[in-house]
């Protein structure tokens, strides 16, 4: 094991949040090559075979327990981790993760229910917090936050598939008109109408 | 894909309720409200063995009032209602050919493209539930550091932040007491104002001494005068109520 792999293991295991590459060049005193090559040398040592992993996660590098050990773990706790998210606070959270910011009216708009009560659930619970306002004021607005990205083993808060991969493909979003429309609730002629 | 997101996890407990999200406990089906909505419209589930009375009475509750602000509870009517015009339509049969209300087609063709619309999001909260249940093991040391650098300042631009705090760096002008009268009178000074005008003249009138004086004045000068009277120093005379008081200062 080299002597900076050494180093930025003692780095990962003692901070609380998850380190950027530059933090740990910068605490290393090393370039990034020399620092990702560690990283490397790190998650080779933290192998499946052990109880920690080198994970990439939420804008840095955390060292953290492997999710097998997690029952053993949370023995450790008082009461085992609340983890459980509604299907409304996950629709939430995808809404917000792909348009931050974004404000509750909006939420409420593209959900066509009211979010009030799911985001402040969720702001509790740390995976959305307030992103400010607009300089000319104006309803506050929400962003997701490193714990979600943790959550959700995200790289950053960009690390999330493309939308235009889970539109309705044209066939699909067909389909579901002419349910409609077979059901009674459309017109037939109301795809020529645009929609 | 489940259409309603991770429509397979239990419904929170702790979690405010969400109308569309409401858990539906029927004997053809269990889940959120709007996943079955979809499976109907996916034909997935038979509209004719449907109990309605249970859907509505699940859906809407006998507190709906309560449960529901005003347009969430319309929302919920107009869905149901949907719903028992399409039962109806299944057990009839195909629709005498009738004009349709143009404001209803207008209102469906706003729900398929809202649907349409909405459709990323759900099926995104489908990748997230997904991504939630393989990710939900690791845990993370949340010890700080001891005598740790404070979290860096967010990104901000420091004009900005120059120009929030600037009106905080400013001293708020006084306060204007104008519309308060506050006059402070002095017994002594009272006191010293009579003995001064009872050493030029024997005798004072008080009126004369209060003339134009506000009532307080008044008041403090009478106490003065009363004040004297106990020390010895004057008499005083009242020819009738009311009347004007003589402050006759004693010779010694």
């Amino acid at each position: 094991m080299t002597e900076l792999a050494r180093r930025i293991e003692a780095l990962l295991f003692l901070s609380p949040d998850p380190l950027p590459l530059v933090v740990l060049c910068d605490l290393a005193e090393e370039p990034p090559g020399p620092v990702q090559r560690a990283l490397a040398e790190l998650a080779e040592r933290h192998g499946p075979e052990g109880g920690l992993e080198v994970a990439e996660v939420a804008g840095g590098f955390a060292l953290r327990t492997r999710g097998d050990v997690a029952e053993v773990v949370d023995r450790l706790r008082e009461r085992p981790p609340e983890d459980r998210i509604t299907p409304a606070g996950l629709e939430t959270l995808a809404v917000v993760a792909y348009l931050e910011p974004i404000s509750r009216p909006q939420i409420s708009r593209l959900r066509g229910v009211a979010a009030d009560s799911t985001v402040t659930s969720l702001v509790e619970r740390g995976l959305l917090e307030e992103a400010g306002r607009l300089p000319e004021g104006g309803a506050m607005r929400y962003r997701t936050t490193r714990l979600f990205q943790e959550r959700f083993n995200l790289r950053g808060s960009r690390d999330l598939p493309p939308l235009e991969r889970f539109e309705l493909s044209g066939p699909e979003a067909d389909r579901v008109r002419r349910q409609l429309v077979d059901a009674g609730h459309l017109a037939v002629d109301a795809d020529d109408d645009g929609g | 894909m489940t259409p309603g997101g991770g429509g397979m996890l239990p419904p929170d407990p702790m979690a405010a309720p969400d109308a569309l999200q409401q858990p539906m406990e029927l004997d053809l089906f269990e889940g959120p409200f709007d996943l079955l909505l979809t499976l109907v419209l996916r034909e997935e589930v038979d509209l004719l063995e449907l109990p309605l009375v249970e859907v509505v009475t699940g859906a809407l509750g006998e507190r709906a009032r309560e449960r529901w602000d005003t347009e969430t509870a319309g929302e919920l009517i107009v869905l149901l209602a949907a719903m028992a015009e399409l039962k109806a339509r299944r057990l009839v049969g195909e629709p005498v050919d009738e004009e349709p209300d143009p404001d209803a087609l207008e209102a469906r063709e706003r729900l398929a493209a809202r649907l349409v619309a909405y459709a990323p999001f759900q099926r995104a909260a489908g990748w997230l539930a997904d991504r939630g249940r393989d990710s939900a093991g690791p845990r993370y040391r949340r010890v700080p550091v001891e005598g740790a650098a404070p979290p860096p300042v967010p990104r901000e631009a420091p004009e900005r932040l120059r120009e929030a705090i600037r009106p905080l760096m400013t001293a708020p002008p006084a306060p204007s007491l104008s519309h308060l009268t506050s006059r402070r009178v002095s017994l002594p000074e009272a006191l010293g104002r009579l003995q001064g005008a009872l050493a030029r003249a024997r005798s004072v009138s008080f009126d004369a001494l209060t003339g134009g004086a506000g009532r307080l004045e008044e008041a403090i000068t009478l106490m003065a005068a009363l004040e004297l009277a106990r020390r010895g120093e004057v008499t005083l005379a009242q020819a009738e109520p009311f009347g004007d008081i003589a402050i006759v200062g004693r010779r010694r």
